[in-house]
């Protein structure tokens, strides 16, 4: 190479060293969400943008059913994905399939530790993979046992405690003109359906699976197989009105002919919006019913994808982004809970004053508080969402008496088993 | 010289090519994919030859999956042809509002199939649903039923939703077909019965025989094949109640991420679909593929 090259060369790696920063500033990171509550993540995202000249965010987004679907024909397509939200019983399949990646490679030092310290224990869990934290809470949440206050005193019933006083409580209600006193989310496509199966058997204190990870609710003594056998008898005892989705369940609690569900807080939040449900007002949060009410708790959140994080200008602005919605000061994290009664991860939010007022209209923050401190977060692995797509029919057989407790849980297991088997051995 | 009769084939390549790529491509990967191990979660894609095969047919849902495939597609065809039929003969007839009745048949074609499986999920809705409101109403029932949730209700209702939205094309096409019909041969057939029956049977339905067998094919496929209206109103179940073998791809595919089994599953559903292409066209012999 003569010395005019070399100058020449020399002149280059200095123009491209100076460019960084202005590269930088003109990124644009594909953003993929479920289509839940659009306009405030529009606005979110104008604010960023405000904030972070140059950085430009492209939204797109896809129902929850088949959210799913989307997000992994996109990751094998290699469609340009970079931040996108995650789920609790997605994120091992997807971190072990490479196509998430921990916070901690696109993050500033000691930044994602500090922010971890602020997050509900449950929550941590659904977000940590590996012992590396891969996202941060959208929001989170717990299931939760709603019922209508006014109708149970109108007929005199005591706000039941245990499952046993749920059956008790519905065939009192049935008894007296009520029709189905209990609504359902039945719906065997969408994992949900097997969330709130796991959080009704976490109220009577049952584990699914034992420490090494082997599946145990197939023993009969096994409170998740009790319950099975619950949610059995209340469908034979015409107790329980199936619902697709829980946007149905609001309309159809708030039509008074119902007492009983068990859904998310914020649909909670939803039946008891005064400005559009004709009985708003009438519905409260009770624990879980079972010996120890506890629930199962959970995080939706920001993740970012490995092809964003290893190209270091795409990975820079989505830790912005990531940073800005879910970080602290956690204005993001508040405006969902005050506008919308999304539950958060973040701790400090619990003593926030906006949030407390807020909530206070339609929700009891004690037992509320109460719920969450005794919530567990599930077990999810690798093959967690495989495994349920396989067990949610096989429940939702059961439930309705097309199969028995004993095959649909000795099949669930089996299957369970060996998933673990092989993928130990992958 | 390069003229049409010389060189047919090179002039249809412009035509051909395109629809052979867009066709064969995917069709050789669908190919390549099931015979292979092509899981997500599992590195690499080996070669597994039948192994795929082997493993969706004996799985505990195929068969059943197979059974409802089946009788869906027993129960659909047929209905869905006798009930475009008789509108279309329906609607030849001079009547008042003749052209909003069009209109109101014609609708279930414009609606997308993921519209008209939560329209009909409404209208068997145990609270609000139009159906349980009319059987209260008139007393066949003394209380809801949820149709969704009980296994062979959930069936027949799903199979309702599909004939519904495949009943438009059924009478457009039969429409055509007898507008065909010469003038003279009905003026005749007037003459010479005064039955509609008659008429229909040894001088209408030879006319329209050939766009029957067609129909009959169509829906056969489109009932064989049927797949959003399922995932929408059912998700398969309750259980595998609803589980046809078209919904069976997509679950392996995208809920199980095994795209191997999933694409063994789509073959067996081209064989079986072609299948049934040869056994109606040989069942129902008629004069659309032979020389007039």
């Amino acid at each position: 190479m003569n010395i005019k090259m070399m100058a020449a060369a020399a002149v280059v790696g200095v123009m491209a060293a100076s460019m960084p920063a202005a590269q930088a500033e003109d990124v644009t990171l594909e953003f993929v969400v479920w289509n839940y509550s659009l306009d405030t993540i529009q606005d979110n995202i104008k604010k960023f943008e405000e904030l972070n000249p140059g950085i430009k965010v492209n939204l797109t987004d896809y129902t929850w059913p088949d959210y799913q679907d989307s997000l992994v024909l996109r990751f094998r397509g290699g469609t340009q994905t970079d931040v996108i939200y995650g789920g609790q019983d997605w994120l091992p399949a997807w971190a072990a399939a490479g196509w998430v990646a921990p916070l901690s490679s696109i993050a500033p030092e000691g930044k994602v530790d500090a922010l971890a310290g602020d997050i509900a224990g449950f929550a941590l869990s659904d977000v940590t993979y590996d012992e590396e934290v891969y996202g941060l809470p959208y929001y989170a949440d717990t299931i939760s046992f709603i019922y209508n206050a006014k109708v149970l005193e109108e007929n005199g019933v005591e706000v039941p405690k245990t499952w046993a006083e749920v059956m008790a409580a519905s065939e009192q209600l049935q008894a007296g003109g009520m029709d189905r006193p209990i609504v359902y989310e039945y719906n065997q496509e969408l994992p949900n359906f097997f969330d709130a199966f796991v959080a009704q058997a976490y109220g009577r204190g049952g584990a699914l699976f034992d420490d090494e990870g082997r599946a145990i609710f197939d023993d009969p003594s096994n409170p998740a197989y009790q319950h099975l056998e619950w949610l059995q008898e209340a469908f034979k005892k015409d107790l329980v009105q199936p619902e697709p989705h829980e946007s149905n369940i609001i309309t159809t609690m708030n039509t008074g002919q119902h007492a009983f569900t068990v859904v998310y807080n914020y649909v909670l939040a939803a039946m008891n919006n005064a400005g559009e449900q004709p009985l708003a007002g009438d519905f409260a949060l009770a624990r879980m019913p079972g010996d120890t009410n506890s629930t199962l708790g959970f995080a939706k959140f920001y993740a970012v994808t490995a092809t964003a994080a290893a190209d270091p200008v795409t990975a820079e602005a989505a830790w912005k982004f990531v940073d800005f919605m879910a970080g602290s000061p956690y204005a993001v994290a508040k405006r969902w809970a005050v506008e919308k009664g999304l539950g958060f991860g973040q701790l400090p939010l619990l003593s926030d004053q906006d949030v407390i007022d807020a909530w206070n209209d339609w929700i009891d923050m004690g037992t509320l508080a109460a719920q969450v401190e005794s919530a567990k977060a599930g077990t999810w692995t690798e093959w967690t969402a495989v495994w349920s797509a396989y067990f949610r029919p096989l429940l939702a057989q059961a439930m309705v008496g097309e199969a028995s407790v004993d095959e649909v849980m000795s099949a669930g297991a089996e299957r369970w088993n060996m998933l673990r088997e092989q993928f130990a051995n992958r | 010289m390069w003229t049409l009769k010389r060189y047919p084939f090179v002039w249809l390549l412009p035509a051909l090519l395109p629809v052979a790529l867009v066709t064969l491509y995917p069709v050789g990967h669908a190919l390549w994919t099931s015979l292979h191990s092509v899981m997500l979660l599992f590195p690499g894609e080996p070669f597994v030859g039948l192994e795929n095969y082997t493993r969706v047919v004996t799985s505990n849902y195929f068969a059943v999956a197979l059974r409802n495939s089946a009788t869906f597609t027993a129960l659909a065809a047929p209905a869905v042809v006798a009930i475009g039929v008789s509108l279309a003969l329906f609607l030849r007839r001079r009547f008042f509002g003749r052209t909003m009745v069009r209109s109101i048949v014609l609708l279930p074609w414009v609606l997308p199939g993921a519209i008209s499986a939560v329209l009909w999920t409404w209208v068997f809705h145990p609270s609000f649903g139009l159906l349980n409101w009319v059987l209260l109403e008139i007393g066949i029932l003394d209380r809801s039923v949820s149709f969704l949730a009980s296994p062979w209700l959930a069936f027949i209702s799903v199979l309702v939703a599909h004939v519904w939205t495949q009943i438009p094309f059924a009478v457009v096409l039969t429409m055509a077909s007898l507008a065909a019909i010469h003038p003279e041969t009905m003026e005749a057939a007037r003459l010479d019965s005064r039955s509609s029956w008659k008429r229909f049977r040894f001088v209408i339905f030879p006319e329209i025989k050939p766009m029957v067998v067609v129909l009959l094919i169509y829906n056969a496929l489109m009932a064989f094949t049927s797949y959003d209206l399922v995932y929408a109103m059912t998700g398969g179940g309750p259980g595998t109640a609803t589980t046809l073998l078209a919904f069976q791809i997509w679950r392996e595919s995208f809920s199980m991420y095994d795209f191997g089994a999933g694409a063994a599953v789509a073959f067996i559903v081209v064989v079986i679909s072609a299948l049934l292409i040869i056994a109606i066209t040989r069942a129902l012999p008629s004069d659309l593929f032979g020389d007039r």
